[in-house]
């Protein structure tokens, strides 16, 4: 696997060999009754790295996010339009139900939501009990490993049976992240998952995020720069148009988008100039 | 730029495991599809034997009680048939004046005293007025049989007024206090703070803000509030049941007997003459109408005061 | 009926927020305390006139009118056994009615309905919650109850165990107990309704999301993550519910047969604590006025008990969705 190396911007660099894909987007518009939200997202999201989706507010960064798991479903009048292949199979009109889509891709949200009524056992198993696994071992055994991956198990190994909403903040999304891990799925969905939480919690869960690399493929959407520098390997740009529809404006690595980017709007932003 | 990066020790992710919980979800999943749509259609089903008997009530009560309606049922006294005369039902007019009079005064004595007990609830903070509240919440669900009971203990018996307009009217004023008082509490309360302030700002006295600034913002939820109460109070047969001796003339007088709508509902419903229960169903549906006409004439005074204010 | 059950949990939310900026001092003040005495007087006298005019009873009768259920007038003795026993049996089986009914009613309206269609079935429960009581009796009793004595009730009589459930006694009546039951439930369908349908609409929908985005079906989320998180608030609007079916006075009066009767069996007249007193109040003289305000007293205990249950469910759920 190739690392980003930190290089000065004058350095040419020698294009990268790409790795394996696991989420193809190809015209990726979403609309709510008829009106854009955000349109032409064409990039690969390659295996077993952090794929950032930045810009500013407005830039339909969220939307984009939620179709990967299809979280629009619900919202009336909301409608996916182009192609979002995962692993060979088109999310939308493939041979893929709903409920299987979402146990391969998980999601993480801006607030921590832990199940209030659940215990951090249950919470951590949640995703797996919905799936119909009753198996105690395989639970018991999920449960720990999805909790020793969110760097969570020193800290509650010991009150696994304690309601939830007692862990702090940053615990409390940990959690979130050990459940989605613990149905072992291919791709996690973030959404800004460290905009509700302290600067110490943050850098917990951006440590956390790069460990996981080698189990799962991270796809986060944030609003903070830095921290897109900071963790993700590439990097999707978005900004709203003059219709008020979002739109990619260039995909890239996190590296070359940050130092070299070939859109002179991205190097605005990212040099925060606006947004 | 990328020195924060601390790289763990990767979690492999077991494969095994990863295979296990594929495969019984995989299993799982058609019955557990199956099972939510089943819930969800029951759920819609649910919606619909709630709808049924709701709907056909509503019908039934326009298909029998609109042919019963013409100008003597309006005008006329009730009359009890005879074997000669098994039609001769006369109107409701005494009913019709009755429940229009015991309103009427029930209104007078709760709305003044409703509306200042909730602007006293909404400017206070004591131990007595949360007393009063709580007071207010459980009154406000109390079965209004004892409303009855109350208006014959203290009005018909201790003071000596006999079964009269005015006892029911006491009792309906006991049922519809505590709502007055709720909702003009609530819509006191809702008046922004800093409208208070900048009247205070102003220099005006506290009463004074009170009265000029708060009452009038507060009016439209205080008004909601009352015709609430009045709809209430109209179609309510339990209290009234007791106390007011059902008159059969047209009697204004608040120390008279008086009939109401639904009084004359509840007896005529076990009537033997089929045709005072077939007008039943036309008391039945002027009364409905009535009380629909005033719970609507408060949610479009409400909601559009919301929108105003959105 | 029901808009006050809806105000009653917003007030407590108002109050929570909002403190007042002053407290007015003249005159003005003045009028507002003598109301607010004036209010504390009347409900006083509420509980006292109805309690001062049943103290004969519990001083002559206490123990028959809890124990017995022979009630004969004008005289005595007054057992109320039969009328609360016919509280109890047709205030729960109409409680399960509505419960059943009512979530499944409040999950469609909150999950399947199109948004549009929200506020005009809202407005229809409130219409429905509003009409007045004597109608609904009314309509059980010219319509159902023929229709019960015709068709339902020989049919029920064909069940097994139909004798002891039911009571067969050869005789069909249209008025029963069974028939009081259905017709509460009916009635107490839009006050469960109003109340479950805000517990439910104020669940978290991250919440919902993120249980659907494990791989939930709809049908899952709604069990495993929902309706736990609006628990408390549920159980608080079917004690609310029940509250009001066990004061529900003349659609039981005019339907339930009006027979202090103390059997249990369900397609046997009967009658309830609030309906006897309904039915009996006009043709009762001294003493057995007395017997029905000591009546009156029991239902007082009975419903403020439950109200009290339901407002203090209400608040916990109130707290802990604050804490989520």
């Amino acid at each position: 696997m190739t690392e980003i190396q930190a290089v000065p911007t004058t350095q040419v660099v020698t294009p990268r060999v790409r790795g394996p894909i696991e989420m193809q987007l190809k015209n990726v518009a979403v609309s709510f009754h008829g009106r854009t939200a955000v349109r032409d997202c064409t990039f690969d999201v390659e295996k077993n790295r952090v794929t950032s989706l930045i810009g500013p507010s407005g830039s339909g960064k969220t939307t984009l996010l939620r179709a990967l798991n299809r979280l629009h479903d619900l919202t009336p009048g909301a409608k996916v339009s182009g192609q979002i292949i995962l692993e060979g199979t088109d999310i939308y009109r493939g041979n893929l139900t709903v409920t299987e889509l979402r146990t391969r891709v998980g999601m993480v949200f801006q607030r921590p939501n832990p199940f209030p009524t659940m215990s951090i056992y249950d919470n951590a198993v949640s995703g797996l009990r919905f799936n119909g696994i009753k198996k105690k071992s395989l639970l018991d055994e999920a449960a720990e490993s999805s909790l020793r991956s969110a760097a969570l198990w020193d800290s509650v190994s010991s009150r696994l049976k304690v309601a939830a909403s007692n862990l702090s903040g940053g615990e409390q999304q940990r959690l979130c992240i050990a459940r989605a891990l613990a149905l072992e799925p291919e791709v996690l969905l973030m959404d800004e998952p460290t905009s509700a939480l302290d600067p110490v919690a943050t850098l917990r869960i951006e440590e956390l995020m790069t460990s996981l690399k080698s189990r799962v493929t991270v796809v986060i959407v944030t609003h903070n720069m830095q921290q897109a520098a900071r963790i993700s390997d590439d990097c999707a740009f978005l900004l709203m148009g003059e219709d008020r529809a979002g739109e990619l404006i260039e995909f890239d690595t996190t590296e070359k988008i940050f130092n070299n980017p070939v859109d002179s709007r991205t190097l605005d932003y990212t040099l925060g100039r606006f947004g | 730029m990328t020195d924060l990066i601390e790289l763990e020790e990767p979690t492999e992710p077991s494969t095994s495991s990863r295979e296990e919980i594929r495969r019984i979800s995989d299993n799982a999943r058609a019955r557990r599809v199956v099972t939510s749509r089943i819930m969800v259609a029951l759920c819609g089903v649910a919606l619909l034997i709630a709808a049924v008997p709701l709907v056909a009530l509503l019908y039934q009560l326009i298909d029998k009680g609109a042919g019963q309606l013409n100008l003597d049922f309006f005008t006329k006294l009730p009359q009890t048939p005879t074997l000669i005369a098994p039609n001769a039902t006369g109107g409701i007019s005494n009913a019709i004046v009755g429940t229009i009079a015991l309103t009427l005064y029930a209104s007078i004595l709760a709305i003044p005293v409703g509306v200042l007990v909730g602007v006293y609830l909404a400017e206070t903070n004591s131990k007595f007025a949360t007393t009063l509240r709580v007071i207010a919440q459980t009154m406000a669900g109390a079965p209004s049989i004892l409303m009855g009971l109350f208006a014959f203990s203290f009005i018909v018996h201790d003071l000596n007024v006999g079964f009269t307009a005015i006892a029911g009217s006491f009792a309906l004023a006991v049922l519809m206090l505590p709502v007055i008082i709720i909702s003009t509490e609530i819509a006191v309360r809702n008046v922004p703070n800093s409208l208070r302030e900048a009247g205070l700002a102003l220099g005006a006295k506290p009463h004074m803000v009170s009265t000029k600034v708060v009452l009038p913002s507060a009016v439209t939820g205080i008004v909601t509030g009352v015709i609430l109460a009045i709809s209430r109070a109209v179609g309510e047969t339990a209290p009234v049941l007791l106390v007011i001796g059902g008159g059969f003339t047209n009697s204004w007088q608040p120390f008279n007997p008086v009939s109401a709508m639904p009084l004359a509902i509840f007896e005529n419903a076990k009537s033997e003459w089929p045709s005072q229960r077939a007008q039943v169903w036309g008391i039945a549906l002027v009364l409905v109408a009535f009380v629909f006409v005033l719970s609507l004439t408060a949610r479009i005074w409400a909601s559009r005061k919301q929108q105003v204010r959105n | 009926m029901d808009p006050v059950a809806v105000d009653i949990l917003k007030s407590e939310e108002v109050v929570a927020g909002n403190t007042p900026a002053a407290t007015p001092r003249s005159w003005y003040s003045n009028v507002l305390v003598v109301a607010a005495v004036l209010f504390a007087a009347v409900s006083v006298g509420f509980v006292g006139s109805i309690f001062w005019s049943s103290l004969p009873t519990w001083v002559h009768h206490g123990g028959t009118l809890l124990t017995s259920s022979a009630w004969v007038s004008p005289a005595g003795p007054f057992g109320g056994l039969s009328m609360i026993t016919g509280t109890f049996e047709t205030s729960i089986i109409a409680l399960v009615i509505a419960v059943i009914i009512g979530l499944g009613t409040s999950i469609s309206i909150v999950f399947f309905i199109p948004r549009r269609f929200r506020t005009v079935v809202a407005t229809l429960v409130e219409l429905l919650a509003a009409i007045p009581s004597v109608v609904y009796g009314l309509w059980g009793l010219l319509v159902i109850a023929p229709w019960m004595e015709v068709t339902v009730n020989p049919w029920l009589n064909k069940w097994p165990f139909a004798k002891t459930i039911f009571g067969n006694s050869g005789q069909e009546f249209g008025t029963s107990l069974l028939l009081a039951s259905i017709v509460l439930g009916i009635m107490i369908l839009p006050t469960f309704v109003a109340i479950s349908r805000e517990v439910i609409a104020v669940v978290p929908q991250d919440l919902q999301e993120a249980s659907l985005s494990l791989g939930a079906t709809r049908w899952q989320m709604i069990r495993e993550v929902v309706l736990p998180t609006a628990k408390i608030g549920l159980f608080g609007a079917t004690f609310l519910a029940l509250a009001r079916a066990t004061g529900e006075t003349v659609a039981v009066a005019l339907v339930a047969g009006s027979v202090a009767n103390a059997q249990f069996h369900l397609l046997y007249p009967g009658t309830s604590i609030a309906a006897w007193i309904a039915t009996e109040f006009g043709e009762s003289q001294g003493t057995e006025i007395s017997a029905l305000m000591a009546l009156g007293v029991i239902l007082m205990l009975l419903n403020v008990g439950l109200a009290l249950i339901s407002r203090a469910l209400v608040s916990r759920q109130r707290k802990v969705l604050a804490r989520v």
